[in-house]
This record gives structure tokens, sequence and C-alpha cells, in this order.
């Protein structure tokens, strides 16, 4: 069974590929109207922020509905460095000449793939009003080395991300640009929905299990407040169904996968550890 | 039949005392048989003790009686008591002696009861007063509990060595020492004494208040040296765990106990959970703690529960705030224990059955923690253990259908989340009346009587909870539920908060005062001009500004008046003194920064000139050039240490309340406010961002004072320094007015950035809101959102615990942090800091 994230194996592949027949679509369980949102907001082609914490589905959603809709996605992880030219090109030298290579999202432009802007506020300014042109009706990017405009495929569409945690106080969007998007917010699952993650995402895991991880997990995420950075992500407790799944003791696997990595702060663990021994050594 | 001379010693005392001759002859027919040597020995000693002291005499016959009986000997005693009269004014010494014969005999033996009575002599021959103290204390005290005179042995060693080195009087150590000792064991008692014997010398009365074990500094070595969970250290982990079981709203104190309180039982009454400093280990002191909050959630203090129980009792129940359990008790008299045991029995396996269903290790944990305890007092053990075999009925109801059935049906009504403190209270009457159970009358058995995590429920007066309880069952999963009925809760509750909220005021402003004497002239001498003076010129009135009324939504204009000033106080020992306790921390800190450079401050691309070349930039500036355009030659990159893109000031809230001392001890919070603002200072040079310090308090709304400890452009030296060593809390907290000062500040500042930190530890209020909390909290609310329209962001950082109830709604989610670890506030404070401004 191939999965769209799953193709070829350790093999250089271009960055826009479009679903192929046989794949399978990436697992996604939906929490609320969030696909028929993105599903309108694909067919006007109008631009989406993707807001929530950490680990909580947001590149999963993507994944899945690009192939839903099948279109190819292309992801930029945004860091505090990435400047215009990392997303629209850049001449390169080869021998005596000068190559203009497209940026991904060029790439994504001409081919009309959906591009992921991943952790957008972590971009500098500069590089984030790039995409203005891209996101109101004008649809178009301007390549100013070239000195060239393209205007956006007709399925193109552009995907922003962001986090909206009391790291980013400084460096919130820009409004302007923050009200090109259509905004869909998203939150970790309710406990039906999560359990159903757990079981579809790892193979092997107990209903049991399942169970005691998501009320561990919802227990945990009530710690936020008391300094923990992020809380116990959907992806924390997969991490965890996963290392039960591989065979090891349910308190050592969620301490190894929803404990250590999020605190070293040592009242916190301990109280994160009550937690997962009033769910487990029942 | 008495021999001759016998009668003519006995002759001669009547001469002397016919009360002595009745003492004498009432205890002769019992020394008599001992023979007639020993009969006149004893006689000559009664005569010769009545000689040194009437009063010794007469003690010395009638106490005989007794002391023969237990020794079966008369001599032996008769010579230490002789011996006693070596030294004058020893009648305490010998009356404590007579009394203490017979249990000295039955508790020690003869060969204990020979050296119990040497060491008594010895002190006599240091100190008469010490021989008095000695042989007052009963021997079954000193020798504690079965300890034989090896234990005497042991208390006497430490006493010998500090009388010889300190000339402490055994007076003083004893009584404080046996205390002790049953605490805390034996090795316990030396250095305990030591320090004692230290602080006797700087005082008298703090010394004997330290060895009576009333002071603070005492209690506190004995708690530190207590065995067992500190619950006061670990007060952070109970107050998370509480919310993450509870969700927010309990309410964790500390109680008053102390170590020779016997057993340590977590407490509740309705509004808040109480503590105590110790328990016997970790587990008995999470399940203690779930158990407490159990009864508080699950309707132990239900208004209609309780009614309905004092209806059942006969007992009227009292319509006031504060209900005694008493009445529920009393009316089984002398059997009033029993019926507590059973009641609290019956009461805690309701709550608890209630409390396994969200946490599902409970009944588990109980269980296991009750078997782990292997003591059983003997006149209770059948408690004790119908409680492990209820709860073990318990965890079967709760796990339904693929368990055991319930083995004691008498309980099983229990187990339904329907029942409620009334069904306690009837099925214990059942129970009660069946008459199984013994009774119970010794204090430390009943204490003994409860499983690990359990105790009494009704040691404190209660306060009943009017809200229907499905209500508050909601569980924290489901907040948003929770929310309304916590406001319920904090609406029905106000009269009596905003009562003890005007007295807290009227203290703060007591202390203020105090506060102000202490720390200096320089304050007093300020404060005096913009106190209530007639005829001041605007320059003095300070700058207006609007203050936002939510009640009429409107700004009230020119209603709040800022004056600013400078901090009158420094004090740089202490300064000195918190670099060089934070001495590490700072170069921690400092290496983090310099660590993080190179990344952090991310380099300028892209430079006309710089120290290196930018890689990237060439490759474009070539291929451009080759392809025919006329790029400009910016190719370097340049580390800029100074970029002023962002500028901080950091507001501390310098009310009075950061004059506490800190629960967990170890100083004041002011302390640790300096501290952080020091290493926040610190920190910042090394950054170099642009940053201003100042601190704020308030009285009435025309008496803001904004102290610019550090203002922008100034210089960071030393006089800067030792102004942060004497920050001090004075006043109220105006938080809005100092925002908007602030913010006005920020007006003379080029930057892209502008981050104000608000450092708090409580909510806005002054004494002029007249208890409307809202009023406060709205105009901040208001104020910050005029910064953020200014292009500043307000964050907010508090050591108030209880801060998540306000801080959202006034700062919004993610603009505020709570620490709930003040000793992390000096760390933390510019680690936020940097993770701000990443």
């Amino acid at each position: 069974m191939k999965t769209a994230t799953a193709r070829q194996r350790g093999v250089e592949h271009d960055i826009v590929q479009i679903p192929q027949a046989g794949e399978v679509a990436p697992y996604y369980e939906p929490q609320g109207n969030e696909v028929a949102v993105f599903e309108a907001a694909y067919k006007r082609r109008l631009p989406v922020m993707l807001k929530g914490p950490t680990g909580c589905g947001k590149t999963r959603f993507l994944e899945h509905m690009a192939f839903q809709l099948h279109r190819p996605l292309v992801t930029v992880s945004c860091h505090e460095d990435l400047t215009s030219s990392d997303l629209v090109g850049r001449f390169l030298l080869e021998g005596a000449e000068t190559v203009w290579q497209d940026g991904p999202l060029t790439r994504a432009v001409k081919a009309g793939a959906i591009c992921y802007l991943d952790e957008i506020v972590e971009a500098r300014t500069d590089s984030t009003v790039v995409i203005h042109s891209l996101t109101d009706h004008r649809r178009k990017l301007t390549i100013e080395k070239k000195g060239q405009e393209i205007d956006a495929h007709e399925d193109f569409m552009l995907v922003i991300s962001y986090n909206p945690g009391y790291q980013t106080v400084l460096k919130d969007l820009k409004p302007s640009t923050k009200q090109r998007f259509i905004g869909i917010n998203f939150d970790f699952p309710n406990e039906e929905i999560e359990r159903k993650i757990l079981l579809s995402e790892v193979p092997g895991v107990s209903n049991e299990h399942a169970q005691q991880l998501v009320a561990a997990g919802r227990k945990a995420r009530l710690l936020k407040d008391h300094g923990l950075e992020e809380a116990t992500s959907t992806r924390a407790l997969v991490y965890a169904a996963s290392m039960i799944g591989a065979g090891l003791d349910p308190v050592a696997a969620c301490q190894v996968a929803m404990v250590n990595p999020i605190t070293d702060d040592p009242e916190l663990a301990e109280a994160l550890m009550e937690i997962i021994n009033a769910h487990f050594a029942a | 039949m008495s021999s001759p001379a016998i009668r003519t010693l006995l002759d001669a005392i009547r001469e002397a005392s016919g009360e002595l001759l009745f003492e004498i002859e009432a205890v002769l027919p019992v020394i008599r048989p001992h023979g007639e040597a020993v009969t006149l020995e004893w006689i000559n000693a009664c005569r010769a003790l009545f000689d040194f002291d009437h009063e010794a005499g007469r003690v010395f016959a009638r106490g005989s009686r007794e002391a023969e009986k237990v020794s079966e000997v008369v001599l032996p005693w008769t010579r230490q008591a002789l011996a006693i009269m070596r030294w004058r004014h020893t009648l305490p010494a010998i009356d404590g002696f007579v009394k203490n014969l017979p249990r000295a005999f039955g508790s020690l033996g003869h060969a204990g009861e020979d050296r119990w009575a040497a060491i008594g002599l010895t002190w006599c021959a240091r100190s008469v007063d010490c021989g008095c103290a000695y042989f007052a204390t009963p021997v079954l005290e000193m020798s504690g509990r079965g300890g034989g005179i090896a234990a005497i042995e042991q208390l006497n060693t430490p006493a010998e060595e500090l009388y010889d080195s300190r000339k402490l009087q055994l007076g003083t150590f004893l009584p404080g020492a046996i205390r002790v000792r049953n605490l805390l064991g034996t090795q316990a008692v030396l250095p305990w004494a030591m320090r004692g014997a230290d602080i006797m010398q700087s005082g008298r009365t703090r010394g004997e208040a330290y060895f009576r074990l009333e002071s603070e500094e005492s209690l506190a070595l004995l708690l530190e040296n207590m065995q067992g969970y500190k619950l006061a250290d670990r007060n952070r982990l109970l107050g998370i765990l509480l919310e993450v079981w509870f969700g927010e709203g309990m309410e964790l104190k500390e109680s008053t106990w102390s170590p020779e309180k016997g057993r340590p039982f977590m407490e509740m009454d309705g509004a808040s959970l109480y503590f105590p400093a110790v328990m016997g280990n970790r587990e008995e002191a999470i399940l203690s703690v779930l158990h407490a909050a159990g009864h508080m959630r699950h309707g132990t203090f239900d208004r209609a529960a309780m009614k309905q129980m004092f209806a059942d009792a006969k007992v009227e129940f009292p319509e006031s705030d504060a209900v005694s359990w008493a009445p529920i008790f009393t009316r089984f008299g002398d059997d009033a224990m029993r019926f507590q045991l059973i009641f609290d029995m019956c009461e805690d396996l309701r709550v608890e059955s209630r409390l396994q269903k969200h946490i599902p290790n409970y009944f588990q944990r109980l269980i296991a923690a009750a078997r782990a305890t292997l003591a059983r007092h003997p006149e209770t053990a059948p408690y004790y253990e119908l409680a492990v075999a209820t709860a073990e009925d318990a965890l079967r109801a709760a796990r339904g259908a693929n368990s055991d059935p319930v083995r004691d049906k008498r309980f099983a009504p229990l187990y339904e989340s329907s029942a409620t403190l009334a069904d306690a209270h009837r099925i214990a009457g059942e129970i009660f009346a069946e008459n199984t159970l013994p009774r119970v009358t010794d204090a430390e058995a009943f204490t003994a009587a409860f499983l690990p995590g359990r105790g009494p429920n009704t040691s404190r007066v209660a306060h009943p909870q009017d809200n229907p309880e499905e209500n508050q069952q909601s569980q924290p999963g489901a907040e948003q539920e929770n929310q309304p009925d916590e406001q319920g809760e904090d609406e029905s509750d106000s009269p009596t908060e905003s009562e003890s909220g005007e007295q807290q005021d009227g203290g703060e402003k007591q202390e203020t005062a105090g506060y102000g004497e202490s720390s200096g002239a320089a304050k007093r001498g300020e404060n005096r001009p913009d106190g209530q003076q007639t005829g001041r010129g605007p320059a003095d009135k300070g700058i207006p500004y609007p203050e936002w009324d939510y009640r009429e939504s409107r700004y009230k204009k020119n209603w709040s008046w800022v004056q600013e000033k400078r901090l009158g106080e420094s004090n740089s020992t202490e300064t000195i003194r918190l670099m060089k306790q934070y001495s590490n921390a700072l170069k921690r800190l400092k290496k983090a920064i310099q660590s993080q450079k190179p990344t952090r401050m991310s380099p300028k691309v892209k430079q006309m000139d710089g120290d290196e070349i930018d890689l990237n930039a060439v490759v474009e500036y070539v291929a451009e050039k080759i392809s025919g355009r006329s790029p400009s030659p910016a190719i370097y990159r340049r580390r800029e240490m100074r970029q002023r893109e962002i500028s901080v000031i950091l507001l501390a809230d310098m009310s009075t309340s950061i004059m506490q001392h800190l629960p967990e001890g170890g100083g004041r919070l002011v302390d640790r406010i300096r501290a952080g603002v020091l290493l926040f200072a610190e920190g910042m040079e090394e950054v170099g961002d642009n940053y201003a310090i100042a601190g704020f308090c308030s009285k009435y709304r025309d008496n803001v004072s904004y102290y610019n400890i550090k203002d922008f452009d100034e210089v960071y030296n030393d006089d800067v320094r030792s102004q942060i060593g004497g920050m001090s809390g004075r006043l109220a907290t105006r938080m809005g007015a100092a925002i908007r000062h602030a913010t006005k500040h920020f007006e003379r500042v080029e930057s892209r950035r502008r981050l104000l930190l608000l450092l708090s530890d409580g909510r806005p209020e002054d004494y002029d809101d007249g208890g409307d909390r809202r009023y406060l909290h709205e105009d901040t609310r208001m104020a910050v959102k005029e910064a953020v329209a200014k292009g500043v962001h307000p964050f907010c950082i508090t050591v108030d615990t209880m801060a998540n109830q306000y801080l959202p709604q006034i700062f919004g989610a993610g603009h505020y942090l709570v620490l709930d670890h003040i000793n992390s506030l000096p760390n933390k404070l510019p680690e936020i800091y940097l993770r701000l401004r990443r």
C-alpha cells in the first residue's frame, strides 16, 4: 500500500508531485467543518490560514486535502533567515552563464500546486510581502529580478500556518497580511476523535491503551498555564502509542513521548507522571 | 508492737510535729516488715528530711507507701533521698524524686532507678535548679515509650555537654528536648539544642521561646528535620495536581499543624484546603490532597445535603456562613468518636467513589498505601481493616459488571453517584446502631483509624456551598462549562471576599507605614510633598490620564494623575549581595546570550561593508552581473551588536504585597523581584537592546507614582544597580495608569518593536476602587488595548497563582505568563524576555 507521503523512499523527487492513482490518502480525521471550509476556499481559490498549536494536525490536514483535491503540495518551512529569493527564485552561475532557478513558490504558482508556507511568522516581514499580490484578486507573482510577472495557474492556492503561542507576541503577522486569508482554527481533537486517530495511526494499539492515552493527554494539556511552552500534542500521543505498540511498557512510553521532551521542570514532570500513572496504573 | 527504739524515736517526732507523726504512722505498717534496722533508718530519714524542710519530710513519708510497694525495698531510695538533702533549697527535687519513685522502679528496674537517681544527684551537684528540674520531670516522659534508662542517658549526654560548654540550664533544655527526641529521634536533640544555645546567647526570651518550641525558628528547624514528605515545599506540585483533576478554584493553604499535634491530616472547610507542613510520605500526601479536594467538589459541604443531614440528626441547622459539625457528634456523648469514625468512613467512601470516576487509580492507590502501612493501633484496628475492605468493595463497584460483586452490602448505596452527605450520615447511623465496632476513647487511637490520605472530615467549621453539585462536578475537560458556575461562585462569595479584601487593604496600609519607616527616611521625605497638600501646581500633580469606567462605558477625562519620580532609596549592599548570590545564574545567563548571538542576532546580510563576505550575495551579484544587470555591490555581512529594532520597558509592580514573606520561607517576594530585575538588566546589557526599568505604585487616583529607575538612554551603572537593590513595596496597584504612562514613554523611542514587560504579583487594585475589582480590571484592559493601538506590546509576568482568573481578560490569551514558582523568577525573567524577542 502506497500513501502519498510514502512513495519511493530514499529517492530524490521533484517538489511538485501530483498524487498518483493507487496511492492512499494521508489519514485525517475531521474535527469540524474544516474540510468543507477548505473545499469552498479551494473552489474560489482563496488563500487559507491554518491556526493552531503544534502537533494538532495542521500539516496532516493539508496533506490530506491536497490529496483529495488531487493537487501537488509544495511545502516551505519558514525560518528567520528566509528571504524572498528563497521563495521566488534566484540566478545561479553555470559556467559563464547564469541560469534562473525558480523558487518553490514560483514553481507552485506555475504548476498550479498548493503552496504551504509552514510557520509563516518565522519568516522575515520582507519575504512575507511577496505573497501579497498572490493573495488578493490579482493572483500574480512579481519576479522583480527578472522584471517579470506570472499570473498564477488557475489551480494555484496558497496556504499558511501559524501557531499563536506567546512566543510570537512580537512576531505577529501584519494585519494587512492576515486579512487576506480565510482562517481555520485548529485545536486538539475531542476525545472520541483523538482515540480514533491513535487507533488508525498506530495499528496494533489496543482500544484500552488508546483510551487511556487520550484521557491522560487531556489532563496533561491542563498544565499548559504552568510553564509548558507547548501542551501535550496529538502527535505526542501518537508517538506514545507507537512506543507502546513497539512493546514498551505504557508508563515508560508515555514518559519518553509525553513528558521528557516537553519539560525540564522537575515538578511539572512529576505532575505529568502523576497523570500518566493515574491512567495506566489502574 | 513497736520496739522501744522506734517508740523513742516516734515520741521525739511527736514533740516536733504531730502532723509528721501522723504521716509516718500511716506508712509504718508497710515499712516495719523490712526489719527494725531498716525501719529505724527510714524514720530517721523522715526526721532528717523534716528538719531539713518540713514539707520535704512530709512528702517523703507520704510517698514511701507507693515506693515500697513497687520497689519492695526501703533503704536504697531512702538513702538517695537523704543524698539530695546535701544541697540547700532542694525541696522541689525531693518532691519530684519521691513522686517519680514508683514509676522509676516500675519502668527502669532497680539498676535503672539507681542510675536515674545518680544522674539526678550529679545535676544537683552542678546546680540545684538543674537538679530540681531533673527530678521534677516525669520519668516516663524522659525515658520515652519504653526507652528505659538508656533513653534517659541519651538525653542526658547532650544536656551535660551543653551545660558544660554553654551553661544551658537543664530546666530550659529538658521539656523541649523530650519532645524533639520523641518526634525526630535522639540524634536530632544535640543539633537542635546547640542551635538553641546560640539563640539563647543573642536573647533570653527568644531563646526560651525556642526551647519551648514556640518560636518560628525552632518549629522551622523541627519541620526541616521531620521525616516524611514536606508539603510546604511541594505547594506548586499540589496546586498543579488540583488544577489537573479538579479544575480551577481550589484554594490551598497551609494549616497550623505542628509536629507535636500528632498525626498530620489534610483539612478542608468548604472554601479552602489546608495542608499540614509534613506528611508521612508522598503517597499519603497526594492521596490526601485528592481526597480533600474530592470532599470539596463532591458535596460534603453542599448546603442542601448538610441541611438534610442536620434535620435527620434532629439538630438545628444554623443559617450562618460558618456551620459547626459538632452537634452531629455531641449527641452521642462519650461514644462520639465511634460515630465519627463510622461517619467519616461512610462519607469518605461516598466521595471516593465519585473521585474514582475521573481519577482512575484512586482506590488502587489508596488500598496499596493502606496495606503498606503496617502499624495498627490495637483499639481501632477493626476500623482500619473495615476501611480497607470497604475500599476494595468500592473499587469492585466502580469496575462495574466485570468485577466481583460487592461484599459488604451495608455500604453499597454509597457507591452510587446519587448518594449525598445525608445518605452517608444515615448509613453511618445504621452501622453505629449495630454496635459491632469497638468504642474509641483514646485520641491517638482515633487518628490511627484513618487510612493514609483520609482524615477527620469535620475538623474545621464548614462553609456550606450553595452551588448545585452537578455543575461543580463538570470536569475540567469541559472548561467552558465550568467557567460560568465558577463565576457564579465568585459572585456569591463576593460579599465576604470584598470584606476580607478591605481588611487586607487596611492591613496593607498599616504595613506600608511600617515598611516606610524601616526602609529609610528617603522615601518618606519624598512621599510627603505629594501627600494631601493644597495649592500644588499642575507640575506637582503630574500628568493626567483618562480612566475607563465600564459602568458608564466611557472614559473619565484627566482622572488618574501620574507623577514621575526617581526612586529615593538605593541599597548597594543588597545589590552586591544579590550579585553574589546570583553570580552563577548571571554567568550562565551571559554565556547563554553569547552562545546564542550568532544565530539570534541574525547578522545583517547584503551590506555595503562588513567583516565577512555574504556568499549568497556574492553569487547573486556575479550571476546578475553576468546576466547583464548592474547589481549593487552589497556583498558583505555584518554583525551588528546594537540593533535598535526593539525597545523594552520593564515595569515592576511595587505595591505593598511584594513585601510579604514567601510561604516557603527564604525571604520576601521583593528579594526575588530585585534579583529578577537585576539579572534582567545585566542580561540586557549583554544583549544590547534598548531598555528602561521602572516601578509603579498608587494611592488614590490622583497619586500614581511612576519610578524611573533606568531610562532608555541612561547608562546602566552602579547607581542604577543600587536603586534596583533598594526597590521596595508601598501602597497599591493602579495598573492602567502606569501602563498608559509607560506607553507614553515609548513615544520618544525610535524602534520597530516595543515591548512593555509588566512584572506583577496580583490584580490591579487601589484604595479608592470601592471593592469593585472589575473597575480597575476593565480600566487596565482598556489601557492594554490603547497600548496595542500605539504599537506597544504589553506582556504580563505574574507570580500570583490565581492570575489565570483575570489576566486572560486583561492581557488576552498568550500575553501573560504565570510563574507558579516564585524562586524561579530571577532566572526566568531574562529568559522570558529572550524568548519573547526571538
